[in-house]
């Protein structure tokens, strides 16, 4: 193999196929049950009313968790205690008390700090601010909350919309190259951009988060 | 990532007024908000009734009970996460970018793998390669996973060992801003060298 100084490239022959991207499902047709109505479902120890409410609101758990303990496992652990404790209380919710994101969030943080006291004052995440330029413990609770809202919501885009925000946001691409990444004019990464952000809008103003 | 995009650059200048406005704030809070981690394999799937019963129990301190819960739960958890893994089901969450299925070269000829993409955060995409086949190395050589563009290759992603021909799972990184056609190949590095070695894994073709 000969290496390219200039561009520390080099060259090398290799078969194809090239990547491409992964197919995604289409949006189901029909429409989606409130959080409210899982969680009464849940209540009644209805299995998949829990995985969907599983699979809505896994992430936003998981990303609260890794933000209070600061370490993978852990935030595992933390993960499925607070879906147990989902299980375990979902039929105390009442929906006249407030939405239901708002009681799942409650719900998560609460087994997550219980978590939190398990390990002990040695947790990095819990050390005391010292004369430090971070955020207050009020203004982590709110990005907290920020968090769990904006990822909860990203659940609620169609998959083609997802994906070019994720990849907008959080890839360090620009839009050109999220165009040619996914081979599409970029006037498509652009509408499925905005019909995303529009979509996002929506699903953080409704009730139910 | 190294700069916040503008909404501009997102969706052009299009939307005005009140859309505009609900566009703005939703960019805002997609930014104060940050990338999802990425889900690890054992929480691809919810936890089991049976545990759930079984944390309660937990919770009114029948230790007993509890701590063979949790070697289930952690069982169950493994075997569930790890199958999810091999099977590589688009429909789960995280949803996998690619797939690239990759083969053994004459060096190679029973080796075979598969690379799983994963969606990126902060301009890393995590990746997943699951191998089987490969032969043990001789002490100080490893094996170097490459990302090939247009023909060359552009960088590492990272290098791993075997102890034999069984099955292996090596979580890497890509930390290059990918584009539609690349691909991977893994090549056998020895003592000292930092030029890329012979390949002994290469893309599958169609």
């Amino acid at each position: 193999m000969r290496k390219d100084k200039g561009d520390m490239e080099l060259a090398i022959q290799v078969a194809q196929p090239r990547l491409r991207a992964v197919p995604q499902e289409p949006a189901p047709a029909a429409p989606d049950p409130s959080d409210a109505e899982l969680l009464a479902r849940v209540g009644e120890r209805d299995r998949e009313a829990f995985e969907i409410l599983y699979g809505r609101y896994v992430r936003p758990v998981f990303s609260l968790a890794l933000r209070r303990l600061g370490d993978r496992g852990h935030a595992e652990d933390a993960v499925q205690e607070a879906f147990a404790a989902i299980w375990r209380s979902a039929s105390t919710y009442r929906p006249e008390r407030g939405a239901a994101g708002g009681w799942l969030y409650t719900v998560a943080r609460n087994a997550i700090v219980d978590r939190l006291r398990r390990n002990g004052p040695t947790a990095d995440a819990e050390l005391p601010e010292l004369a430090s330029v971070e955020p207050g413990p009020e203004q982590r609770a709110e990005d907290s909350y920020v968090s769990w809202r904006v990822h909860r919501a990203l659940e609620e885009l169609q998959p083609r919309e997802r994906e070019v925000i994720e990849l907008a946001y959080w890839s360090g691409m620009s839009q050109s190259e999220v165009a040619e990444y996914l081979g599409l004019p970029l006037g498509t990464v652009k509408t499925r951009t905005r019909s995303g952000l529009a979509r996002l809008a929506a699903a953080l103003e409704g009730e139910s988060l | 990532m190294s700069r916040e995009p503008t909404l501009d650059e997102l969706i052009g200048a299009g939307a005005t007024g009140a859309e505009r406005e609900q566009l703005q704030k939703a960019h805002e809070l997609l930014l104060q908000a940050g990338a999802p981690p990425e889900l690890p394999p054992q929480l691809l799937k919810p936890p089991g009734v049976e545990v759930a019963r079984r944390q309660r129990r937990r919770v009114v301190k029948r230790r007993t009970l509890a701590l063979l819960a949790a070697a289930l739960i952690v069982a169950l958890v493994f075997v569930a996460g790890y199958g999810v893994a091999n099977l590589r089901n688009g429909q789960s969450k995280p949803t996998a970018a690619a797939v690239l299925a990759l083969k053994g070269t004459a060096l190679e000829p029973r080796a075979r793998a598969s690379l799983v993409l994963w969606h990126p955060y902060d301009g890393n995409w995590p990746m997943t390669l699951n191998v089987v086949g490969l032969s043990k190395l001789p002490p100080q050589t490893y094996y170097e996973v490459y990302l090939v563009r247009d023909g060359r290759i552009l960088g590492s992603c990272g290098s791993f060992r075997v102890s034999g021909p069984h099955a292996l799972t090596v979580k890497l990184t890509a930390p290059y801003a990918l584009r539609r056609g690349d691909t991977w190949v893994v090549t056998r590095q020895g003592p000292g060298t930092k030029e890329p070695g012979e390949t002994v894994l290469e893309p599958v073709s169609t």
